[in-house]
């Protein structure tokens, strides 16, 4: 079997496999002797939020070279946006009067509520007009979750492009210097803004889907998870089909030589602004779903940490593979929980908590100095070698002397729409000779 | 605040004519075929100082754009600024109580100088390397927590400069280390990309340093303290009106007022930065230091061997970090996580002051520190204003990235 076909086959099994894991989940009573508990479910999700992050951020990273450090920036935008339109906004059919009202279609009214000084028992102006100016029989309708998470993907977009454009016409070390701070700064806002996000104590969401929805329990992990398991798919599908296309083309030359790929033609400004507001949009889906999933969204999803880790799950996976980088993330995320439990040698008590961040940190810096394209590189090459040495093939690509021009025009150079991974992994080996 | 709209009118008018300036101006320019280099920042600051009535003679009669020009514009900008903001708020403590106004500035100054140590280092280290370290602020942290446990913790009463010194020794090794493990494989050739991969190893340092230190000592906050107490003054004695010393104070004309643990760590930078600019002026190796950033094949043929350098910047760069911190550890209290912020901080003044300037760094360090200072003093909510601290230095960067991304002193990028 060729190695694109081996991929393919093994990338069909692998969501097949994925989409059957909730039968195992301990709410359908298992399958067979495999019990998956409610936790294991809550870090598949979590492990599939993560490759989310990860293989977007290894879009923009790897396969752009652009180093942006607030993609979690990114993922609280889409969140925030998320709960604070869940928590602001209402539909009507009367105007309230007491609150801020927007005349829509029809009868229809969007009410922007007030905003409470912390400390004190302020009614809500919503609830105050209830029993004083709106008319009996009011509907009043709480904005769908799908609608609020496809706001905090255009808040996502905006400040994508607002970023991109600001830095992004500059060299690539502006990105990284101008996206740490902007995270801090975000960090910083949403904790200081207690009136509006709720600050440290964290803002809560309504949850993804009403309770009851097909039978499932609100507490029931199976919808939730297969919601974060098809926006992994989608992206999935997406960033492939993105990184086999001309686009895909254009970003790699940009971050093999940008004076080259500008000189052949390539806008790159523009093309580092749209790979940016792409991954950016990803990463706020990410964060608007995870947020619903989980209630609640705290200015601690953006300390640097979570964007250290995403890059660690990404770097150690394969910084230059989209599907490497998720794998690693899906990896990292279960090893991460099973390093938890702290380690007592005799009188020596070791904090594993915190150990495993100093052993991740030290894997990160040691994977790009020794495996730059990750651990699961070797495996890869391997297996798109075909079992035979790297000398061999190399010998066998590079044609003779004075066949080249025959062999060009008779074999014209494949299209880019061809299988994206096993292009990726082909890459990998041609950038390794 | 009484009057904010005035201050919004004012911000607004500023914002609209310089955004005007900014987009016109090098078109206009361009049109003459004048150089159009200086263009958009000249025309964005003399459209922001006084709107159509400056802009309108600049666009008909098209002078050079010189410095002076620029540096007018600027004055006067910062001077309605601060017009509108005292119209604005007649009662605000920055307005109406001149001691303050000078105590602030005085220890923004005093905070500045530090900060333009700590800048110097990653400054120093761009220059010679070409590589950003993301893992500045952990030398800082890094610094500051070994003073601290050397001089409160293991060996109490020694002088507190044995801990500085301590603090440099390390922060200079691991440094060091670092540059030779992970750094040097770039200038051979060996590794694809150096510039991304220095971006993304400084930062796994970054991240491990950080872990590293807090599952060693924990994430309880700790401050050392006043290293140098001052001596009990008063001068003329009684009075003290010229100058009163208290251990953990000095006030000077009875309105300047510098706590001590700020005033002795300015002193200890300015010393630093005096033998800095000793060694890389009057010593062959800080003028080898120089040779190599101004073109390394020429500083190679005549001798010097670039990948020591290298080394020595980068080690010499981590330990001015420390060394910063070590001097801070008795101002603010200290966690794991410090290094964050004072990183971001020195990156805006990096920015600002253009990358690997050393005067620029310098510069940049006090302007970031004043404009911290007058944040933090004037903003009406203090609370607020004191979360917002590292917000004050992203709109600095903002608006050089904007309006002259190579900054004050920058080379061409």
């Amino acid at each position: 079997m060729n190695p694109t076909a081996l991929f393919r086959v093994a990338g069909a099994a692998a969501v097949v496999i994925l989409l059957l894991i909730p039968l195992a989940s301990s709410e359908l009573g298992g399958l067979g002797p495999l019990v998956l508990s409610g936790y294991v479910m809550h870090l598949a999700i979590t492990a599939f939020f993560y490759a989310i992050l990860a293989s977007s951020w290894s879009l923009l990273a790897g396969y752009a070279g652009q180093f942006s450090f607030g993609h979690m920036a990114f993922m609280a935008i889409g969140g925030y946006t998320s709960g604070l339109i869940g928590k602001f906004i209402r539909f009507t059919t009367a105007p309230s009067e007491l609150c801020t009202d927007i005349p829509l279609f029809g009868s229809w009214w969007l009410v922007v509520l007030n905003i409470r000084r912390v400390g004190t028992i302020d009614e809500s102006c919503l609830d105050m007009a209830k029993t004083e100016t709106l008319p009996a029989g009011t509907l009043i309708v709480f904005p769908p979750v799908w609608a609020s998470i496809a706001m905090g993907l255009v808040m996502g977009a905006t400040f994508g492009l607002l970023v991109g454009w600001l830095v992004l016409r500059l060299r690539s070390t502006y990105l990284a210097l101008f996206t740490i701070g902007f995270s801090e700064i975000l960090r910083a806002s949403i904790s200081a803004e207690i009136p509006i996000t709720e600050g440290q104590s964290g803002l809560e969401l309504v949850p993804l889907f009403p309770a009851g929805l097909l039978g499932f329990s609100s507490t029931s992990k199976i919808p939730p998870y297969y919601a974060m398991l098809l926006l992994f798919l989608v992206a999935m599908a997406m960033m492939t089909w993105l990184a086999g296309s001309r686009f895909g083309l254009f970003i790699r030359a940009i971050r093999e030589d940008e004076e080259a790929a500008a000189a052949l033609g390539v806008n790159i400004v523009r093309y580092k602004v749209l790979v940016f507001v792409i991954t950016s949009t990803l990463a706020a889906a990410a964060g608007a779903l995870q947020g619903h999933y989980i209630g609640i969204i705290t200015p601690n999803t953006l300390i640097i940490l979570q964007m250290s880790l995403v890059i660690a799950m990404a770097v150690i996976g394969g910084l230059e593979n989209i599907y490497t980088a998720s794998v690693g993330a899906i990896v990292i995320t279960f090893m991460l929980e099973l390093l938890r439990t702290n380690i007592t040698i005799g009188p020596l008590h070791i904090d594993m908590t915190l150990w495993r961040l100093v052993f991740f940190g030290l894997l990160l810096m040691l994977t790009l100095r020794f495996q730059r394209n990750g651990l699961l590189y070797p495996i890869l090459e391997r297996i798109s070698r075909g079992g035979v040495a790297a000398e061999t093939v190399s010998i066998r690509a590079a044609p003779d002397e004075d066949e080249v021009d025959v062999e060009d025009e008779e074999h014209p150079p494949s299209g880019p729409d061809e299988n994206a991974d096993a292009e990726a992994v082909n890459d990998h080996a041609e950038s390794d000779r | 605040m009484e009057n904010a709209a005035i201050f919004g009118w004012a911000l607004l008018w500023i914002i609209c004519w310089g955004a005007l300036g900014g987009v016109v101006t090098p078109r206009i320019y361009a049109r003459k075929d004048l150089e159009i280099s200086q263009a958009s920042f000249g025309g964005a600051v003399i459209g922001a100082a006084l709107g159509p009535f400056s802009l309108l003679p600049l666009w008909v009669a098209t002078p050079k754009i010189t410095n002076r020009l620029i540096g007018i514009a600027i004055a006067i900008v910062v001077g309605i600024f601060i017009a509108a903001f005292a119209l604005a708020d007649p009662d605000n403590l920055c307005v109406a109580n001149g001691g303050f106004v000078i105590s602030q500035l005085a220890n923004g100054i005093v905070i500045g100088i530090i900060y333009g140590l700590m800048a110097l280092g990653l400054t120093l280290i761009f220059s010679i390397l070409g590589v950003v370290s993301f893992a500045h602020g952990e030398f800082y942290m890094i610094g500051g927590m070994v003073t601290y446990f050397i001089s409160a913790k293991w060996l109490p009463g020694v002088s507190p400069l044995v801990a500085i010194l301590a603090s440099c020794i390390v922060t200079f090794a691991i440094g060091y280390l670092f540059e030779r493990i992970f750094l040097r494989p770039m200038g051979s050739g060996e590794i694809e990309r150096p510039t991304e991969y220095a971006i993304l190893v400084t930062f796994g340092l970054a991240f491990f340093l950080q872990y590293f230190t807090q599952a060693l000592t924990s994430a309880v906050p700790v401050k050392a303290q006043r290293f140098f107490p001052f001596p009990r003054a008063e001068l003329p004695a009684d009075s003290g009106a010229l100058l009163k010393m208290t251990p953990g104070n000095v006030t000077i004309f009875d309105a300047v007022s510098i706590p001590n643990p700020r005033f002795t760590a300015a002193v200890l930078a300015l010393l630093m930065l005096a033998a800095l600019l000793w060694f890389l002026y009057r010593t062959w190796v800080g003028k080898a230091l120089r040779a190599v950033s101004q073109d390394r094949q020429a500083a190679a043929v005549t001798g010097i061997n670039p990948d020591s350098m290298n080394s020595l910047a980068f080690s010499m760069g981590a330990m001015l970090a420390g060394l910063s911190g070590a001097s801070l550890v008795q101002v603010f209290s200290w966690l794991p996580q410090v290094g964050i912020p004072a990183a971001a901080r020195s990156f805006v003044i990096i920015v600002l002051g253009g990358m690997g300037s050393l005067p620029g760094a310098f510069l940049g360090g006090l302007i970031v520190g004043l404009v911290e200072a007058a944040g933090t003093g004037c903003i009406p909510d203090a609370t607020r204003a004191a979360a917002y601290i590292p917000a004050y230095g992203m709109v600095i960067l903002t608006l050089v990235l904007l309006l002259k991304p190579t900054g004050l002193f920058g080379r061409e990028l």
